[in-house]
């Protein structure tokens, strides 16, 4: 029985960890500093993380958090989790940024904004900091969609060789986070039973 | 393992697929002389617009307003479906877009009139089975340039799984200023026909197109995609990774139990940048794969992003199916360190299996096992 | 020059999101890439973006970058000389 052994829901209005409200402290309006305030509070030392755009870093900050509680070791070279994602605006987000780059009156195509403009790159910021090198996937759905993402991630395990699955719902634009990190694992013995039931309570909470 | 009823490819070299593969064994190349917004020269595979809308005009009795990408996916995946002979309105068939930007044009036409969600790729897969009376919520895969080979394998789960009998495959990506501005700000495009795995290799040109497989799970005789593998690189998210960590883990999970010298041919993903090229190669030597016939098909087609992993498919396993291994086209000086075998010219082949790899920012990378069963 | 190599160096910040960054902590002569501050080639990029969008230089050769970016002090030389803002 496969089981969710971790998640992170990081939303406009707050922070969960495993049930969760972690104690961090946010001033100012929901969007790219909150997410900086976060990054701060878990003290990851991952200078990196202020180059990635909005979409990667609140990916990157929920699997951060997810990895963390299961005490993850990182610097091993890990071939049998894969990183599946999936959300509604792609990297739209990042798009606009790279867009304002290219105004034919101010015309500075910005290589650093481009490397973004692909909704699958959190996925690879994801694998580089935990030398992950199972498959990394991204989907896009019209909205979260718990039946959906139960397919894929079953899909993610059909691969051979691969235990686990760091999955979710990365979901960033104009300042609005919508955010849902979990991991999931072939054999566990705790955790919560991995079903669509439950990935929509997740998410819903 | 799913079996292929019919495919289309829609490039500058032909809207069909018997007009795309007579250009290849012909050596015609689509990529020409072009600017970039900003004026500076370029070569790029362009498909005319003209061509399509007027293709699109002459297939479909529609007044509804389509983009060209739009245009030219819908009329990839009509083409595609007349041939398989299949239901597109059935239940019993599911649609995969594959497409990294899609309609990104409209962000640089703020008057485009089409909507503020046609910019969403969930729209274009949701206009896509719409348009043909699907009644299923289709999928869209977004994974860079593997794209193309990921949509092939969620092809395979939908059919094995039971639920569907058809799955109709499309990609689709063209090359507006947004993905030219970016490339040239990488400084990773030859502004003259690229030349995969050459010594002189100095960047990749653009393509465009749209292509469809229709997929079904009944056995026949003809093309089978056995399985198909993604594994990431975790190492930089453009830059590949030099050991080939990723590409060679995914050949060796798509491979397994298919000894290496009953391959044909790697249908590579040669996009002739520097580092991409001797990567692959890396990672074939490692697999075992050093002396397999190794041809790209980027100097003829361009590099068509989501449509890639569908079109350059198409064109491999038709070579599968006529026995023959394609010249890898722009290859003339050996630029490769280490041992690899690169096609330098038509040649035939009994064997039955051939590779389809390509690689993509974010460090993932894809493969494609396909067997010809006569 | 001075003048120059401080404004460069908040340039170098803003423009590859040093965040925990302050021009007192870049060493005018140290290395940029591989030790130093361990810019990677996207930054290398941004850095070519940077100096036709400051100062009107554009870099066409990537070959010849690679001393041009050497140091912030390399830089700032080449600046000087080339600068047509």
């Amino acid at each position: 029985m496969k089981k969710i052994t971790a998640y992170c829901r990081i939303t406009d209005r707050q922070v969960i960890l495993n049930g969760k409200e972690p104690d961090i402290a946010f001033s100012g309006e929901p969007g790219s500093s909150r997410l900086t305030e976060i990054y701060r509070y878990l003290d990851a030392g991952y200078p990196k993380f202020h180059k990635m755009d909005n979409l990667s870093k609140a990916g990157f900050l929920a699997s951060e958090m997810v990895l963390r509680a299961l005490d993850y070791d990182r610097e091993t070279p890990d071939g049998s989790t894969s990183v599946v994602f999936a959300n509604k605006s792609a990297s739209l987000d990042d798009d606009k940024r790279f867009q304002a780059t290219i105004n034919p009156d101010n015309y500075y195509p910005s290589p650093s904004v481009f490397v973004y403009t692909l909704p699958n790159i959190v996925t690879g910021e994801v694998a580089i900091r935990n030398k992950i090198h199972g498959e990394t996937s991204f989907f896009i759905l019209e909205d979260f969609d718990a039946e959906k993402m139960h397919t894929f991630i079953e899909w993610a395990f059909s691969s051979p060789g691969i235990n686990r699955v760091l999955c979710g719902w990365t979901e960033y634009l104009d300042n609005h986070c919508d955010v849902l990190v979990m991991m999931v694992e072939k054999e566990s013995p705790k955790g919560m039973d991995y079903n669509i039931l439950n990935i929509n309570q997740l998410y819903l909470n | 393992m799913i079996y292929k009823l019919s495919d289309n490819i829609i490039s500058s070299l032909g809207f069909t697929t018997a007009a795309n593969y007579k250009a290849v064994l012909e050596g015609k190349s689509g990529i020409a002389p072009g600017k970039d917004a900003a004026g500076n020269p370029i070569a790029i595979s362009r498909i005319e617009p003209e061509i399509v809308e007027e293709s699109f005009r002459n297939t479909f009795k529609t007044k509804e307003k389509y983009t060209i990408p739009e245009q030219a996916m819908l009329l990839s995946a009509h083409i595609a479906m007349k041939e398989a002979g299949i239901q597109a309105g059935s239940e019993r068939t599911c649609f995969v877009l594959s497409s990294t930007k899609g309609n990104i044009h409209l962000l640089g036409l703020p008057t485009h009139g089409f909507g503020q969600d046609r910019v969403h790729l969930w729209h274009t897969a949701g206009l896509l089975a719409g348009f043909f009376g699907n009644p299923n919520t289709p999928f869209t895969v977004s994974n860079a340039c593997i794209s193309g080979a990921c949509a092939q394998i969620a092809a395979i789960q939908l059919l094995e799984q039971g639920r569907y009998d058809h799955v109709v495959v499309t990609g689709m990506d063209l090359a507006p200023d947004f993905i030219v501005s970016g490339f040239q700000s990488f400084k990773s495009l030859d502004e003259e026909r690229c030349r995969p795995f050459d010594a002189r290799r100095k960047g990749l040109n653009l393509g465009e197109a749209a292509a469809t497989i229709v997929y079904g799970k009944e056995k026949k005789k003809g093309i089978s995609l056995i399985r198909g593998s993604i594994r990431n690189d975790a190492n930089h998210i453009s830059g590949p990774s030099r050991t080939g960590e990723g590409l060679y883990r995914a050949l060796q999970t798509a491979m397994d139990g298919i000894p290496a010298h009953d391959i044909a041919f790697i249908s590579a993903h040669g996009t002739a940048t520097p580092y991409n090229d001797q990567m692959e190669a890396i990672a074939f030597s490692r697999a075992g794969l050093q002396s397999s016939p190794v041809f790209s098909l980027k100097a003829l087609f361009g590099h068509t992003l989501g449509a890639a992993g569908i079109l350059e498919s198409i064109i491999a396993v038709k070579a599968l199916e006529q026995g023959l291994v394609l010249p890898s086209t722009g290859y003339e000086e050996p630029g490769i360190e280490g041992d690899i075998t690169i096609s330098t010219a038509l040649s035939k082949t009994d064997k039955r299996y051939c590779l389809k790899t390509l690689s993509g920012f974010g460090g993932c990378n894809a493969v494609l096992l396909f067997e010809n069963t006569l | 020059m001075e003048e120059l190599i401080l404004e460069l160096k908040k340039q170098i910040i803003e423009a590859l999101n040093l965040e925990d960054i302050t021009p007192d902590d870049i060493d005018t002569n140290a290395p940029l890439f591989v030790e130093g501050l361990g810019l990677d080639s996207i930054d290398a990029l941004e850095l070519i973006v940077l100096m036709e969008k400051n100062y009107g230089i554009k870099l066409e050769d990537p070959g010849k970058s690679k001393e041009i970016f050497k140091s912030v002090a390399t830089m700032a030389e080449y600046i000087e000389k080339n600068r047509t803002k």
